[in-house]
């Protein structure tokens, strides 16, 4: 909020509240850049060289996340897009910062069917990994997972593990504009690697554009407003990275189905060995 | 960084054939308009290299970040190198998260910025 935003009020309120933060402070710390950094503190991650998943989600798989390093746009090897999904809620039904709070708590209820987000245990925070089952064309299972960025009040970002279908993130956000309450998905996104390239060009991006805009339509429809998405895609950059095309080894898709392809030998190694500890338990 | 400006603002001035984008503000969402601005003055002087400078910037959200990549994907498909100068330590840490840091050098200041583009 701008200091020409701001009653007399909570000026007055903001005035008393530097004096007793000042007396605490450093010498040459302002109350202004304690405050910027205290929201900065709390709102992004910390660095992490690779990410751990502390808990694993029954129903989840973690052979895509742990020990993977975040991938940001660039790391990726497609053409590097913007996308945007909009939703004007009326803004008696909900404020922005409310919308963001719901949405943060209750994120994996707006997803389409047959898609899954283990949200963390303690929920949307920075630094926290979260596991997803994700499905794609040909019903065909991904898993992946995602490391919360970023959270405020306003906003929250998701980035993507090395493997992941694209290298990047999404940022959910909401504002007030003109009476609404509008609220924002916006992906910005690289295919991580050739195969991936392809298989967006082969429909992939068709399929995201509808997973987001079913979920902003759930979430309108968690307000009783029934409301179209406006989506907007840009492509900001049609280089592809060639260089990047051995990211293609971290494929979450390739590691998915041969995970999936070996159900059956796990299975029979794990009915094997029980077997073979009953034997000794008994002799 | 400062404190007290909120609203972004991007400055554009030439030093040494760098072109420096000095940033003012937060860079959040409100921010677009202003960067796609100051990019476009900055492209229009012909630069082989950008400077964007932090050293006023209040406070950077993660659409803000997004918003820089935006910078960074522009100017590499334009053929331009980016640095970038004034971030504080927090900053700098947010740039290794996003690893906005493996395609751009981060310098100090100003000063020593311009002196490895020129040397």
């Amino acid at each position: 909020m701008s200091a020409e935003g701001r009653t007399e009020a909570e000026a007055t309120a903001r005035a008393d509240a530097d004096e007793e933060i000042r007396e605490e402070l450093p010498s040459g710390v302002s109350p202004g850049e304690a405050r910027e950094g205290a929201r900065d503190a709390t709102s992004w991650a910390k660095n992490v060289s690779t990410l751990e998943v502390a808990d694993v989600p029954e129903g989840a798989v973690n052979i895509n996340v742990e020990g993977k390093r975040l991938a940001s746009p660039i790391q990726g090897f497609g053409k590097m897009w913007q996308k945007t999904y909009r939703v004007r809620i009326p803004g008696e039904r909900v404020s922005p910062t409310d919308l963001i709070a719901l949405w943060k708590e209750r994120f994996p209820e707006f997803w389409p069917e047959g898609n899954r987000f283990h949200a963390p245990l303690t929920g949307i925070s920075p630094g926290e990994v979260a596991l997803i089952n994700a499905a794609l064309p040909g019903g065909m299972k991904l898993s992946t997972g995602v490391m919360v960025l970023y959270a405020d009040e306003e906003s929250f970002t998701l980035m993507t593990p090395q493997g992941h279908m694209f290298a990047g993130w999404i940022t959910f956000s909401s504002i007030a504009r003109e009476g609404d309450t509008v609220a924002q998905a916006q992906v910005l996104m690289r295919a991580s690697d050739p195969i991936f390239e392809l298989g967006l060009a082969l429909g992939g991006h068709r399929q995201e554009d509808r997973f987001w805009e079913q979920t902003l339509t759930a979430l309108a429809a968690h307000y009783g407003h029934e409301v179209e998405v406006d989506t907007q895609v840009v492509c900001v950059d049609r280089k592809r990275q060639w260089r990047r095309a051995s990211n293609v080894w971290h494929s979450s898709a390739i590691r998915s189905t041969m995970y999936t392809a070996g159900a059956p030998l796990r299975w029979l190694r794990q009915k094997l060995g029980r077997g073979s500890a009953g034997g000794k338990s008994t002799a | 960084m400062a404190t007290g400006a909120t609203e972004a603002k991007a400055k554009v001035h030439e030093r040494g054939g760098v072109a420096v984008i000095e940033l003012h503000g937060e860079i959040n969402r409100s921010a677009e308009a202003v960067i796609e601005r100051g990019y476009e003055e900055a492209a229009a002087l012909g630069p082989s290299s950008l400077l964007l400078d932090f050293g006023s910037v209040d406070y950077i959200n993660s659409t803000g970040i997004a918003l820089i990549v935006g910078v960074l994907a522009r100017a590499r498909a334009d053929g331009r190198t980016v640095r970038a100068c004034g971030l504080s330590d927090h900053y700098r840490e947010i740039f290794e998260i996003t690893r906005l840091a493996d395609f751009m050098t981060i310098h100090a200041d100003e000063a020593s910025a311009l002196a490895e583009a020129s040397g």
